[in-house]
């Protein structure tokens, strides 16, 4: 029985959502509650962070209450390098999220701040749940909000896209319950130390591998399997387009590293080749959709399928340079296309309409957006010097050393992020201003530049200064590379095959 | 030796195997004499309420408090209410029914004290009455279920039968002695008990499922359910006695050691098994015997229906549970495949249906196909979890199915009619505490976390993984996507679509709002901490064999 930062953390944002349910309608009130719990919850997270032993690869901070002892399961919360960045990032966004919401939500703002926070906290969870049963929990409770978030807040066509988003997700967390519920009935517990402890014959592997994956690729969005993401992110409200890109696919890669990767370390080994090549179509793929979007906001959510495809590249290179890069990259995809859906947001908020052919020179008429949205564009392409290219860049260098082929290709997925991005910046925001609307376009308000302002800064801190995030990062990667069986930099097929 | 026979020891006799119906059959019989007392209705209860206070008053002497106590409340309370609501006779019977089944409920909990499980852990099986009635989980758990439902029935029912004008005084006694069938079916441990008690609820559903007797879908129902029901009883009846020709038992334990002998003629035996199949499955409303179910469910009255839904189902699966486990062992080969596919069948098919429908009642009539097939799981994993993962599954439906039945009462009484996904338009803005309830219920149908549908689904699951069936359960699992499909259809026209100004509110009375907050905070409880009951369902994994 102990009670600690992690769960203060877990607990404020819920917290405040319960607040909500208490306080009366007004939307002065609302916004001052919904900020200071999702700013609390940041502080306490920054406790955590404070708590942290870098040095120290295993979970740590444990935190356990009694939960479900009839059925084995427990309240057992616990962070290591990987999940701790995460939880920081969803801690840090929340509170920006909703005060970028608070100009645009004008229905039921106090039942869109909860599902806010009720949100945070299942994110949170998931992030740091050592309990597969918990974890599920989370995991399957996080499509309740956004759900609503979605259908409620969201755009013309908001119903089907909040029912695809569902039935997807839901389809692939219950079948990673069953792989779950048969890794209990070998072990008796829902203990994830106690579960990852657990010796598997390599047919069981492959089969419960492949409920994870299928259910952490849905999330992520893996190429074949991705096609709900265009329709969420652009109907979703654009607290909610962030929120998703920034932190709600990010459970699909933490998902894999945390589980699929050392739980089933044979048919990870055999799967990866497989997963590279999805991997690289993902990237090609979703950076090709993208060059053709008329839509910003659907540009974008393809660009995510294709940059969350490095992730996976990444992960799957199965060494540690690649590996770190992609919890990294992480981070990095959470802020920079963060703050584009963010940007998008803001400049929809003023034009109502996210074509790209109805804008045109506007730098002249926004000049503060315009910068912003080159830098943010220029840190998604993963320019030199922002957090982008610290992210992509040793996750093709580790590609390259596992399989030249994939990182010769997803190489070109970076040239085509350029183009797309920049292509769309230029058709946006330079040539002739054209037409009354373009022409009448106000700049950005100090409050829209308070919420960009936190997250430029780290996209620039992290491209200059990326060290700390790599230590906090590595030592927690290379323990699950580990018990995959690759701890060498670089994979040696022979140790793979021996290690059977 | 006939007149030995038939004098009676009352000393010997396990008067606490039955408390809890003893108290219901009696209340029924107060309450249905009150009725027709008419000018002495005072008279009558204070005449039936002494003898159950003096026998209380004996009971709480020799040791016995709280029998003793509910005895003499229940005696008091008789002649009280009859003089508290004064002209208004069906409060009498209202609240004279809820607090006959709040006593059974404690009784049932007493019993479990002092009888089942005095040093706590697993419960301790006994027979009683010479092995017509078994003391154990099964019975222990069902009871749990159906007296919680009645008695959460009866307030939600309350202002809806006043205002259909329905709400004749045969109600209350006819629900009373309906839920005493459903607790003895829990109990019942041979062929007569089990097919009497199953006669009784039914015989009384039938009645109450035709109460609106100017309503045609109602008679319509009635009459279905009534011809319906009465085949499978005889089929059901058949399958006994090829049993008892099989083995020469009529006691459960009996016929399970006797389908093992070499001596008993097998094909009886598997003719015997397969018709009771078909008449328990009618019951549960297992595909493919579930074909009465949707139009019963729509015709009858809407808190019959849930009470239908909640109770029938658990006392049914009750039955299910104890023919299988303790009858049928022996074919355990034979009939852990075949209810597997129905099951299998159950899930898909109801799911599949449920989705095209656009009447709220007969949605919910198909998904409880669908979980009566989730509920199979558990019994075809025909091992201790599976027993206690279908006991608590039934709960966590039950409690949840009546919460939505109950939000759709409180729209249906505006409607008076059918009440459609278009009734339901914009209600998260017009009543969101209402519609909020109703969504947490279709959630907790769904299977969602934070949910008491959720801890049932991971149990039953996790017992048919356990034994093996992953594919049934990976069945399961596809079968609750399409399910959550149409639970997020109606949840969806709540809130995301915009209110119609011309519709009128729901009507929420005290009653109905009562019951329907109990049932969502007990979904809401069992989802998130379900600990304590779970633990129940666990000790309760003990049957007489």
């Amino acid at each position: 029985m102990s009670i600690g930062p992690i769960t203060l953390t877990l607990a404020l944002p819920l917290l405040g959502a319960l607040v909500l349910a208490f306080v009366a309608d007004d939307p002065r009130v609302v916004r001052i509650v919904g900020l200071a719990a999702s700013v609390a919850a940041f502080v306490a997270s920054l406790v955590l962070l404070v708590d942290f032993d870098v040095a120290n690869s295993s979970m740590q901070l444990h935190e356990t209450m009694s939960w479900i002892p009839a059925i084995g399961a427990s309240f057992s919360l616990a962070v290591d390098g990987v999940s701790l960045v995460l939880i920081l990032l969803t801690t840090f966004l929340v509170p920006l999220i909703l005060v970028a919401s608070y100009g645009s939500v004008t229905v039921s703002l106090k039942g869109y701040v909860a599902a806010f926070l009720a949100l945070e906290t299942a994110v949170l969870g998931v992030f740091a749940a050592t309990d597969l049963l918990l974890f599920a929990v989370f995991f399957e409770f996080t499509l309740v909000p956004m759900y609503f978030i979605i259908g409620i807040w969201g755009g013309a066509n908001r119903r089907y896209a909040a029912v695809k988003f569902f039935l997807y997700t839901t389809l692939g967390g219950l079948l990673m319950l069953v792989g779950i519920l048969y890794l209990y009935s070998q072990t008796g517990t829902f203990d994830y130390e106690a579960i990852r402890a657990l010796e598997l014959g390599t047919t069981e592997q492959h089969w419960l591998f492949a409920a994870f994956l299928l259910a952490f690729a849905i999330k992520v969005p893996i190429f074949p399997v991705h096609t709900w993401l265009p329709d969420a992110h652009t109907e979703a409200p654009t607290g909610g387009s962030v929120f998703l890109a920034a932190v709600l696919l990010k459970m699909g890669t933490f998902g894999l590293l945390r589980y699929a990767l050392p739980l089933f370390p044979d048919a990870t080994r055999a799967w990866a080749p497989w997963l590279l090549g999805i991997a690289v179509i993902g990237i090609l793929y979703g950076s090709l959709v993208a060059l053709m979007q008329s839509d910003i906001k659907r540009l974008i959510a393809y660009s995510s399928v294709a940059h969350m495809g490095f992730v996976v590249l990444g992960t799957f290179a199965l060494n540690t340079t690649a590996t770190t890069a992609s919890v990294v990259q992480m981070i990095n995809h959470g802020l920079s296309t963060g703050a584009l859906f963010l940007l998008i947001g803001f400049l929809y908020e003023r034009r109502h309409t996210r074509q790209i052919a109805a804008f045109g020179g506007l730098a002249k008429r926004v000049p503060v957006m315009a910068g912003f949205w080159l830098l943010v564009s220029m840190s998604s392409l993963a320019l030199p010097g922002l957090n982008g290219f610290v992210g992509e860049f040793p996750i093709l260098l580790g590609t390259f050393q596992t399989a030249p082929w994939a990182g010769v290709l997803a190489a070109f997925g970076a040239v085509l992020a350029a183009l797309y991005l920049l292509w769309a910046y230029q058709r946006m925001f330079h040539g002739p201003l054209v037409g009354a609307d373009n022409e009448h376009t106000t700049d950005l308000k100090p409050r829209e530049i308070g919420v960009l302002v936190p997250i430029v800064v780290l996209i620039v801190a992290i491209g200059l200064y990326p060290k700390p995030l790599f230590d906090l990062v590595e030592p927690s990667v290379e323990r699950v590379l580990t018990e995959v069986g690759v701890d060498a930099p670089a994979v040696e097929p022979a140790a793979a095959q021996t290690d059977q | 030796m006939f007149l030995a026979q038939s004098s009676v020891d009352f000393a010997s006799i396990a008067w606490s195997s039955f408390a809890p119906e003893l108290v219901v059959v009696c209340a029924a019989m107060v309450l249905l004499l009150l009725a027709v007392a008419g000018r002495f209705r005072l008279a009558v209860a204070a005449g039936c309420g002494l003898p159950a206070v003096g026998a209380g008053v004996w009971l709480v002497a020799s040791g016995r408090v709280l029998p003793g106590a509910i005895a003499i409340a229940l005696g008091a309370a008789a002649p009280a209410l009859v003089v508290a609501f004064p002209g208004r006779p069906s409060l009498t019977q209202s609240w004279g029914s809820g607090l006959t089944l709040f006593a059974a409920l404690l009784l049932t909990f007493w019993q479990y004290a002092e009888v089942l499980a005095p040093h706590g852990g697993l419960i301790v099986p006994t027979e009683a009455l010479q092995g017509a009635l078994a003391n154990d989980g099964i019975g222990f758990f069902t009871r749990i279920t159906v007296y919680l439902s009645a008695l959460l029935v009866v307030p939600i029912g309350y202002g809806y039968l006043r205002d259909r004008q329905i709400g004749r005084a045969e109600v209350e006694p006819l629900l009373l002695l309906s839920v005493a069938g459903m607790a003895f079916l829990g109990t019942a441990n041979d062929l007569i008990t089990l097919f009497i008690s199953l006669e009784v609820l039914s015989m009384a559903l039938y009645v109450l499922t035709g109460l609106a007797r100017r309503d045609r879908r109602s008679q319509e129902a009635s009459l279905k359910y009534f011809v319906t029901g009465s085949v499978a009883s005889a089929i059901l009846l058949y399958g006994m006695a090829l049993l008892y020709t099989a083995t020469g038992s009529l006691d459960l334990a009996g016929i399970g050691s006797g389908l093992g002998l070499v001596t008993s003629p097998p094909v009886v035996g598997v003719l015997g098994l397969a018709l009771v199949t078909v008449g328990i499955g009618f019951k549960v409303a297992l595909a493919p015997f579930h074909l009465w179910a949707p139009d019963v469910y729509q015709g009858a009255p809407t808190n019959v229906t849930a009470f239908m839904a909640a109770a029938v189902k658990a006392a049914g699966f009750a039955a299910l549970l104890r023919l299988y486990l303790v009858a049928f062992p022996n074919y355990a080969s034979l009939w852990i495949p075949v209810l597997s596919v129905l099951a299998a069948v159950s899930m898909l098919y109801g799911a599949w249906v449920a989705i095209v429908q656009h009447d709220i009642k007969r949605m919910l009539a198909y998904s409880s196909i669908t979980h009566a097939g989730y509920a199979t799981i558990g019994v075809v994993s025909n091992s201790d979890a599976g027993l206690s993962s279908t006991l608590w599954y039934l709960l966590t439906y039950a409690v949840a199915t009546l919460g939505a039945f109950g939000c759709v009462i409180a729209i249906e009484r505006v409607r008076r009619g059918e009440v459609t996904l278009v009734d339901l338009r914009g209600l998260g803005r017009t009543s969101p505490m209402l519609a909020g309830i109703l969504t947490l219920c279709l959630l907790s149908l769904a299977g969602v976390p934070a949910t008491a549908g959720f801890i049932g689904k991971l149990t039953v699951f996790q017992a048919g993984v356990a034994a093996g069936h992953t594919w049934l359960v990976v069945i399961g699992v596809v079968s609750s996507v399409i399910a959550a499909f149409f639970y997020l259809r109606i949840a969806g026209t709540m809130f995301l679509e915009e209110a119609d100004e011309s519709r009128g509110l729901p009507l929420v009375t005290t009653g109905l709002s009562a019951g329907v907050s109990v049932a969502a905070t007990l979904v809401l409880f069992l989802g998130i901490q379900p600990q304590l009951l779970l633990q129940l369902a666990e000790n309760a994994a003990a049957v007489v064999r």
